[in-house]
């Protein structure tokens, strides 16, 4: 086991090597983790994760922006790939789950990949459905997986039109899940009018407003 | 082609124009597919020209979709089908890694991709008077058409020299172009639209905006304008408001034409382009979608009491393109802001 001074480094370690975008520190920071006997799940929430925060708030803030946001995700995921399979099962918490995809008839999918790996650094466990998806599946991937939230992303402004039937579609089948929606043509107000629960302006919001958004829901169904 | 033809030659016309951003709300006016805006020439002109006509839109119809330069350089493209699709999209790229950019050449510009649709879509342009355009991606939105975007991102950070022989393939490409239609149609004629929505702050920073972009973008039009060309159109797409001090550096003509979205002010814009340059813009498209006609009426007012006495002219125009499910009556509330609040005294 490692002495608390020489956790604090290699997470401080891992933290920066994924907001500078490292992927090589990561790789190697995650491997001495490992090697002298930090907890992985420390190393990856502490760490990696802790790092992805700092950089969505970066992204949020305009300065970051897509290739900084690309490089360092590139950092996280050298360094998860490593810790990853070592996360003992007994120090798994209780994972939030989302399933997430790009509309059908939209091809474009920077913004939902982005989302996507703010998720996957928050610990979400994603199931990302890709690009142009069929308006049936998200439901049915929904259903399939139990997950708490659907995320929706389009970039056109005929494809955000699926929208609102998918979220029919959902809802019919599933009242309870919680469902956003983003991308560049939606605002808060859109999503609001198709019936989503929540809308986020940016990936660096995203994993914020899905929180806040089960709370709501959670604060709805018990009145 | 009147009150666009008063603001090129310096002059103010009796009213603001009502400018256009028009294909897939067009195809569906007239009954025809969306698709064939974007491959069936005659069917797209003449869609938009009748609709132009409908709605008292000022300018001729153009021919061309925000995914060029994939298609040119070898790669595929897919065609508006079905109900959730708008435009052309990318089907594969011609580059996915480094070695691909050492293969890659230029296109032939009388044969690539939809070049020869465009030159047939510009002769009738000719024959029917109006403003004979190309529309290209800018230098940076077509090097992120020829590989994926995230793939571009990457290498400006990580491998920058890959970065800039792309630029340096898209800027050598849009010289090609235009000098074709320069040497087809003469000079006098041809006004080149650029669009260039890659190279928002939705997707990169101004500091990369100024490495990657600007001298590119600043090279291609002096070239552009030293053939002769006289006013150079944009179509500064998204979010570009951090960028706008590089794009006021970029030689427009005189005068030139920005149209903006609806994310950059109009008064902001007239204080960086005004001086030189025609402002057009910049009512929500997604307003025009999914709002109600009162919003939208009120939407072309707030643009026109903006802009409407912009130094070098303003016209009214939706931010991008109207999104083809549009209501039309929607479409019609921008003529009828026009007729109540864009007469000049």
């Amino acid at each position: 086991m490692a002495l608390m001074e020489r956790t604090q480094e290699i997470l401080k370690g891992l933290y920066d090597a994924v907001v500078v975008y490292d992927e090589v520190a990561s790789a190697e920071l995650s491997k001495a983790a490992l090697e002298e006997g930090v907890d992985a799940y420390d190393a990856v929430r502490n760490g990696l994760a802790a790092g992805m925060e700092k950089v969505g708030q970066l992204y949020a803030n305009q300065e970051y922006f897509v290739p900084e946001l690309l490089l360092c995700a590139d950092a996280l995921y050298a360094g998860l790939e490593i810790l990853k399979p070592h996360i003992g099962v007994r120090r798994q918490e209780i994972r939030l789950k989302i399933v997430i995809g790009t509309v059908e008839g939209d091809i474009h999918d920077i913004g939902k990949n982005l989302v996507k790996l703010m998720f996957d650094a928050a610990g979400w466990i994603v199931y990302d459905l890709g690009k142009d998806v069929k308006i049936e599946r998200f439901a049915e991937e929904q259903e399939k997986t139990n997950s708490d939230v659907v995320a929706l992303s389009a970039l056109m402004s005929t494809s955000m039109l699926a929208i609102p039937k998918i979220i029919k579609i959902i809802k019919a089948r599933n009242p309870n899940v919680a469902i956003m929606a983003g991308g560049a043509p939606l605002t808060r107000d859109i999503a609001k009018l198709y019936g989503a629960d929540g809308y986020a302006s940016n990936a660096g919001e995203a994993v914020q407003e899905a929180v806040s958004m089960i709370a709501r829901m959670k604060w709805i169904q018990a009145k | 082609m009147e009150r666009l033809n008063s603001l090129l030659s310096g002059q103010r016309p009796d009213r603001v124009p009502l400018y256009h951003f028009l294909l897939g709300f067009c195809a569906k006016n007239v009954g025809y597919p969306i698709s064939s805006m974007y491959s069936d020439p005659e069917k797209s002109f003449m869609a938009q020209l009748w609709t132009f006509e409908q709605y008292g839109i000022d300018g001729g119809p153009d021919f061309g979709y925000a995914s060029y330069g994939g298609w040119e350089f070898g790669g595929e493209i897919k065609f508006p089908n079905g109900e959730w699709e708008q435009a052309p999209s990318h089907g594969s790229f011609a580059v996915q890694s480094e070695e691909d950019v050492e293969k890659i050449r230029l296109p032939d510009v009388t044969k690539s991709g939809m070049l020869p649709l465009a030159m047939e879509f510009s002769k009738l342009q000719d024959k029917f008077g109006t403003p004979i355009s190309i529309v290209l991606g800018g230098n940076f939105t077509i090097a992120g058409n020829i590989c994926p975007v995230e793939t571009l991102c990457r290498w400006m950070i990580k491998k920058p020299e890959v970065a800039h022989r792309l630029l340096r393939f898209a800027t050598d490409h849009i010289l090609e172009v235009i000098q074709y239609w320069v040497d087809t149609f003469g000079a006098e004629r041809v006004i080149p639209n650029i669009w260039e929505p890659l190279s928002s702050n939705q997707i990169i920073s101004p500091k990369h905006f100024d490495i990657f972009v600007l001298p590119y973008l600043k090279e291609s039009s002096e070239k552009i304008l030293d053939m002769g060309i006289k006013h150079i159109y944009y179509h500064i797409c998204g979010e570009q408001n951090l960028n706008l001090p590089h794009w006021a550096q970029v030689p427009m003509g005189d005068p030139g034409i920005v149209s903006i979205g609806h994310q950059v002010d109009l008064s902001t814009a007239i204080n960086y382009f005004g001086d030189k340059s025609i402002i057009v813009g910049n009512v929500d498209p997604a307003f025009i979608q999914n709002g109600t006609p009162q919003q939208v009426y009120e939407l072309c007012k707030q643009c026109i009491e903006k802009a409407k006495y912009a130094p070098r002219g303003y016209m009214l125009m939706s931010g991008c393109e109207v999104p083809p499910m549009s209501p039309p009556y929607n479409m019609y509330m921008m003529q009828t802001a026009i007729k109540d609040f864009g007469w000049y005294d």
